[in-house]
C-alpha cells in the first residue's frame, strides 16, 4: 500500500554546479524507496514553494555556500511549514554546521555515510 | 587497519589488475622500445627537455579569488610574496559562469554567496582593478574565464587592461581557460549557451590569439572535472584528447590559423593529480606520448616545439577529508610528488581545508610550501623523468594510453566529444564509477584515514572554514550603478549591438568583445545577448 | 467536521497548503478519496484539462515549461501535475520534471505537483483524475497532465484531458510508436518537437498519413516546435486554444465528459473495492484466511464466499 509513500525535496541554495553529491544521495534515497523532487539549484522562493506544492515529508539542503543563504532558506521553510524536517549536506564548515544544528537541522558533512544519511531520513520522516 | 580484510586482487583506478612486482617482461612489446628512450625524443613521455626542472623548476600556482576586486588582488599579492610563480585571477561565480550581472534576480537571491569563490567583476574597470600592480609581463597570468560562455569577457577584459597599462598583445604571457569539462560535465551550470556555440566561441579566441597573441595559451583543454566528477585516469586521458580534437577539427576546417600554430595553442593542457601516486606519474607520461601521436597520426605535424604538451596540474580536491583537516597536508604532498614525477610544467596544490570552504591564507601558504620544500630540499629536480625505465612505470605508462585511445575511439564512434556531452553518455560513465567508489567506501572494501578508519583526532587545532568579506555584493551593485551612470552610453550601446550582429554571424567575436570591454558595456549585458542570440544548452542529466 | 472536510473547506477557500496535502491523500488511494470526491463535486467542470504524452525523451518537461508562460498569460494561472516513473525494485523514484519548469520564476499563479506512478499502474490513473478534479475544484483554470512515456496507463490519464497533446522528435521510431500506442487516435495535437534535427519533414509526413487513415475530421494539427528555444511554442498554444474553441462549439466535449464521467464512475467503484480488499488481506484476519486456504483448510470458493461476506459487511 502506498500509505506510507514519504517524499522528500532536495535543493542546492547556491549557484554552483557540482552535481555529484546530491545525484548520489537521491539515488540512495530512491533506492531506498523514497520519492525524491530534486529542484537542482533553487532560490530560497523555488525551495518554500516546492515543499508546499509538493506537501513534502522532509527538505534536503546541498549548501556550498555562505552560510547566510542557507539559513535564509531554512527560517523560510520553518516559516512556510513549522515542523518539517529539514538535513542538509554539503561543504558546511563547523561553524556553519553549528549555526544550522541551532536551528533544528542535521548536517552531514562531506564524508558521511550514506547509510547514515539514509536511517536519518527515515527517522526525520517518522518512519 | 584489519589485514584479514585486505582484497586479494588489487587494481590501479583505471581498472588494471596490478601485479605484486613487475619485471622487463610484463612491459607491453609495443613500448619496449620507446621505454628505452630519453627525454626530449619523440613521443616524449619522459619530457620534453633532458634538463627538466634543473633549468625549469615547475610553475607554483595556486587557484585564487574571493570578494571585491581589491580583496582578489591582495590575496594575489600575498600568494606572489609567498613564492607562487603564477596568478590565477578567479571570478566570482554567481555571475560569471551565467554572465549575469549582481542585479539579476538569481544572483539577488543568493547575494550573501556572492564574491564566494571568486571576485565579482562585471566591466573592465573591476577587472583593472583586480589586476592593479600586478607582473602581468613577468608572471604567468590566469586570465579566469573558466566557464565557456564567461570565456571571451574574461580574456578580453584582462587583454584590454593589460593594453591599456602600455603592454602590448603581442608579448602577453599567460593563459585562458575556457574548460568544457568544467561547464558540461562537472559543473553544469543553469544555463550555458550550447556546445556548439561554445566550440565556435573557442575556436573563435584560438583564432584570434592566432593571430594577435603569440605567447598566450587560448584555451586550457582540461581534465581535473572529468577526473573529478567520476572519470578514471585513462578516462580523463581519452575525454581530454577528443575534447582537443573538437578544436583542432573545428581549426582545420576554418583554414584561418596554419594548424601547427592551433595546436601549440592546444598544447597547454591541465589534469587532475589524485592519489595513486604511481598511476598519476604514468598518467602524465602517457599524455605526452598520447598528444605525440595524436599530432603525428591526424595531423600530420611532428615538429618537437608543437609536439610538446606543456602540462598544468591541480591536485584531487575531492580527495580532501572534512574530517582531521591536517591529514589533508600529507595528501596534497603526496599527490604533488606524483605530478612532479610525472613531469608537469605547472602545480597547484589543494588547500588543507578544502573540504570546508575556499582557501584560509594559511592554507594557501601551506599549499606553497608543500611546494617550495619538493624543489628545495627533496633534489627531485635534479633527474628528469626519474620513473623511468621502472618496469611499473613503463607498464602502466602503455596501458594507460591503450585503454585511453580506446575510450577515445568511444566517444568519437558516438560523433565525438560534443555529442557524448550533448547525450549524456559521458556523465553516465561517470556516474558510474562514482557509485562503484561509493559502494566500496560504504562496504568497507576502500578506506578513507579518518573519515572510516583511524576515527580518533588528538590535533589541538580547530580548522574552521575561511569566511571572506560580506560586503561583495553591495560593493559590486554600486559599482554597476556607477559604470551605468558615468560610461559614454551611446559607445556602450553601440559595440553591444555590434556584439550581438558579430554573434549572429560567423565571424569572430574576439574582436567585437574586445571593443565592447573597452566601450565599458558589462557582463550581465553581455550574457543578455547570448541567451537571446544562442539560447540554453539542453542539459542532458538531472542538476 | 472530519479532518478531510476541514482540509477541502479550506483548499476551495484558497488556501494552497490545504490543496497540497489533499493531494497526498489523493494519491494514497482510500476510503478518503470518496470523501474527498464527495466534497468536491459540485466545483468540478470548470477546468481545461490539457495532457501532453509522448515517449521519454521527447522533451515534455521543457515543452511544458515554455508552454507555461501563455497558459498563464491567456488563463491568469496554471497547474501542472509531472508523472515520472516509481522504481519497480524499491517503489522508490526521482521526480525530475518541476526542475525542468523552474527556469523562470512563476510566482503563485503556477502550482507544480510532481508524482510517481507508484506501480500500481490502475491506480495511477484514478490518482491523476482526483488531483486534477482538486485542482479543478479549487479554480485552476487550466491543468497540465505530464505522464512518462507511451502505454495503456499513459491513454487512461489521456482520457482526463480535453486536449491531448502528442509529442514526437524527428525519426521514424516514435511515429510507429505512436500509432502502436493508440495516440495516433488519441491524440488531439501533435507536435514536432527539436524540430531543428533531421527528419522532421519525413516525420510530418508520417504522421500526416496516419491521421488520413483516421475517421476524425478535422485533422489534428501538427506544430513543429524547439522547446529550449521556445520556438513554435506560441503556434502551440494557440493550436491548443484552437481546439478547445472546437470542441466547446460542438457536442463533442460533453459527450466527451459525459463518457470520461462514466469510465472515472467505473474506476472508481473497482478501484474501492480492490482497495478495501487489499487492506482485508493485509491484515490478520486476512492473514489467517489465506493462510487456512493455503493450507487446503478451506477451498477456495469458501474464502473468496468469507471475504466478500466480510467486506460487505464493514462497508455498511
Amino acid at each position: 500500500m502506498s500509505e506510507t509513500q514519504k517524499r522528500i525535496l532536495m535543493a542546492k541554495t547556491g549557484l554552483d554546479g557540482h552535481w555529484r553529491g546530491p545525484t548520489i544521495v537521491a539515488r540512495a534515497l530512491r533506492d531506498a524507496g523514497y520519492e525524491v523532487i530534486m529542484i537542482g539549484m533553487a532560490s530560497t522562493d523555488d525551495i518554500v514553494r516546492a515543499a508546499v506544492d509538493e506537501d513534502v515529508d522532509l527538505v534536503g539542503l546541498n549548501i556550498g555556500g555562505h552560510i547566510d543563504v542557507a539559513l535564509r532558506a531554512v527560517r523560510a521553510v520553518q516559516e512556510a511549514r513549522p515542523g518539517l524536517a529539514i538535513f542538509a549536506g554539503g561543504t558546511v564548515p563547523p561553524h556553519a554546521k553549528r549555526q544550522l544544528e541551532a536551528l533544528g537541522v542535521e548536517v552531514y558533512p562531506p564524508g558521511s555515510r550514506l547509510s547514515d544519511i539514509v536511517d536519518a531520513a527515515a527517522r526525520l520522516t517518522g518512519g | 587497519m584489519k589485514t584479514t580484510d585486505s582484497p586479494k586482487t588489487f587494481h590501479s583506478s583505471s581498472g588494471f589488475e596490478l601485479r605484486s612486482f613487475y619485471t622487463a617482461a610484463d612491459i607491453p612489446s609495443s613500448h619496449r622500445e620507446r621505454a628505452q628512450g630519453e627525454p626530449g625524443q619523440a613521443p616524449y613521455h619522459r619530457g620534453w627537455h633532458a634538463t627538466g626542472y634543473r633549468t625549469k623548476p615547475w610553475r607554483i600556482f595556486q587557484l585564487s579569488g574571493f570578494g571585491k576586486p581589491e580583496d582578489e588582488n591582495a590575496r594575489i599579492k600575498f600568494l606572489l610574496k609567498n613564492g607562487e610563480t603564477g596568478f590565477i585571477m578567479e571570478h566570482d561565480r554567481n555571475t560569471a559562469d551565467h554572465c549575469y550581472n549582481v542585479d539579476h534576480p538569481e544572483v539577488v537571491a543568493r547575494r550573501e554567496d556572492v564574491g564566494l569563490t571568486g571576485a565579482v567583476m562585471q566591466s573592465v574597470r573591476d577587472i583593472a582593478i583586480c589586476l592593479d600592480g600586478l607582473p602581468v609581463d613577468t608572471s604567468f597570468g590566469h586570465a579566469g574565464g573558466a566557464v565557456v560562455q564567461h570565456a571571451p569577457f574574461a580574456l578580453a577584459g584582462y587583454w584590454t587592461v593589460a593594453r591599456k597599462r602600455g603592454y602590448k598583445l603581442r608579448e602577453i604571457a599567460g593563459t585562458g581557460q575556457s574548460d568544457f569539462n568544467l561547464t558540461y560535465l562537472g559543473c553544469v551550470t543553469k544555463q550555458q549557451i550550447p556546445t556548439d556555440a561554445g566550440l565556435r566561441f573557442n575556436a573563435d579566441i584560438i583564432e584570434f590569439c592566432g593571430e594577435h597573441l603569440p605567447r598566450w595559451v587560448p584555451v586550457s583543454i582540461a581534465g581535473y572535472n572529468a577526473a573529478d566528477t567520476g572519470l578514471n585516469p585513462a578516462q580523463e586521458l581519452g575525454t581530454l584528447f577528443a575534447n582537443a580534437v573538437e578544436y583542432l577539427d573545428e581549426m582545420k576546417r576554418r583554414g584561418t590559423v596554419p594548424i601547427e600554430l592551433a595546436a601549440k595553442g592546444c598544447g597547454g593542457v591541465s589534469f587532475r593529480a589524485s592519489i595513486h601516486i604511481f598511476e598519476e606519474a604514468a598518467k602524465m607520461r602517457a599524455a605526452r606520448m598520447m598528444w605525440s601521436d595524436l599530432l603525428r597520426t591526424r595531423y600530420g605535424i611532428t615538429d618537437p616545439k608543437t609536439a610538446n604538451l606543456r602540462i598544468h596540474c591541480v591536485t584531487a580536491g575531492s580527495k580532501m577529508t572534512y574530517q582531521q583537516p591536517l591529514n589533508n597536508v600529507v595528501r596534497g604532498t603526496l599527490m604533488a610528488l606524483g605530478a612532479v614525477m610525472g613531469g608537469v610544467q605547472s602545480l597547484g596544490v589543494s588547500g588543507y581545508d578544502e573540504a570546508l570552504s575556499i582557501p584560509s591564507e594559511h592554507a594557501h601558504q601551506m599549499s606553497v610550501r608543500i611546494q617550495q620544500i619538493l624543489q628545495e630540499e627533496t633534489n627531485v629536480c635534479a633527474v628528469t623523468d626519474p620513473l623511468g625505465g621502472s618496469y611499473y612505470i613503463e607498464t602502466l605508462t602503455a596501458q594507460l594510453a591503450e585503454k585511453a585511445w580506446e575510450f577515445f575511439d568511444e566517444i568519437l564512434a558516438q560523433g565525438g566529444y560534443l555529442a557524448c556531452l550533448d547525450s549524456g553518455w559521458l556523465h553516465a560513465r561517470a556516474a558510474e564509477n562514482q557509485h562503484r567508489e561509493f559502494m566500496a567506501l560504504e562496504s568497507g572494501e576502500q578506506h578513507v584515514v579518518g573519515v572510516t578508519c583511524a576515527l580518533d583526532d588528538e590535533s589541538p587545532f580547530e580548522v574552521d572554514g575561511f569566511v571572506g568579506t560580506d560586503d561583495a555584493f553591495d560593493v559590486a551593485t554600486e559599482r554597476l550603478n556607477e559604470i551605468r551612470r558615468t560610461r559614454h552610453e551611446a559607445g556602450a550601446c553601440a559595440a553591444l549591438k555590434k556584439l550581438e550582429s558579430v554573434c549572429r554571424s560567423d565571424a569572430n567575436i574576439m574582436p567585437a568583445m574586445m571593443d565592447a570591454l573597452e566601450a565599458e558595456v558589462t557582463l550581465g549585458e553581455i550574457g543578455d545577448v547570448y541567451r537571446n542570440v544562442f539560447g540554453d544548452w539542453n542539459t542532458p542529466i538531472q542538476t | 467536521m472530519s479532518e478531510i472536510g476541514e482540509l477541502v473547506a479550506a483548499a476551495l477557500d484558497g488556501k494552497r497548503e490545504a490543496l497540497a496535502r489533499l493531494l497526498s491523500i489523493a494519491e494514497r488511494g482510500g476510503a478518503a478519496v470518496l470523501e474527498i470526491e464527495e466534497r468536491i463535486r459540485p466545483r468540478v467542470g470548470g477546468a481545461w484539462v490539457v495532457g501532453v504524452t509522448g515517449p521519454p525523451g521527447a522533451g515534455k518537461s521543457t515543452l511544458i515549461n515554455a508552454l507555461l508562460p501563455h497558459a498563464q498569460a491567456a488563463m491568469g494561472k496554471a497547474a501542472v501535475l509531472a508523472v515520472d516513473p516509481s522504481s519497480p525494485f524499491s517503489s522508490g523514484a526521482i521526480l525530475g520534471d518541476r526542475v525542468r519548469m523552474q527556469g523562470r520564476t512563476f510566482g503563485p499563479s503556477v502550482f507544480i505537483r510532481s508524482m510517481a506512478s507508484r506501480g500500481e499502474m490502475g491506480g495511477l490513473a484514478r490518482a491523476a483524475s482526483t488531483c486534477v478534479r482538486l485542482f479543478d475544484a479549487c479554480g485552476w483554470p487550466v491543468v497540465i497532465v505530464e505522464t512518462l512515456g507511451i502505454g495503456q496507463v499513459e491513454l487512461d490519464i489521456m482520457d482526463l484531458a480535453d486536449s491531448v497533446v502528442v509529442v514526437l522528435n524527428p525519426g521514424w521510431g516514435d511515429t510507429i510508436q505512436a500509432n502502436k500506442a493508440g495516440l495516433t487516435e488519441a491524440g488531439d495535437v501533435f507536435v514536432i518537437n527539436k524540430a531543428d534535427k533531421p527528419g522532421a519533414q519525413q516525420t510530418r509526413k508520417d504522421l500526416l498519413e496516419s491521421l488520413a487513415l483516421l475517421a476524425k475530421e478535422p485533422k489534428p494539427e501538427i506544430v513543429e516546435t524547439v522547446a529550449t528555444a521556445s520556438e513554435g511554442v506560441g503556434a502551440l498554444w494557440q493550436a491548443i486554444e484552437a481546439q478547445r474553441s472546437l470542441l466547446m462549439d460542438s457536442t463533442e466535449m460533453s459527450d466527451r465528459r459525459a463518457l470520461r464521467h462514466r469510465r472515472f464512475v467505473k474506476k472508481t467503484i473497482a478501484h474501492q473495492i480492490e482497495h478495501s480488499i487489499a487492506r482485508l488481506l493485509a491484515s490478520e484476519r486476512g492473514e489467517r484466511l489465506i493462510a487456512d486456504a493455503s493450507l487446503g483448510e478451506i477451498d477456495l470458493s469458501r474464502t473468496i464466499a468469507q471475504v466478500l461476506a466480510i467486506l460487505s459487511h464493514d462497508l455498511k
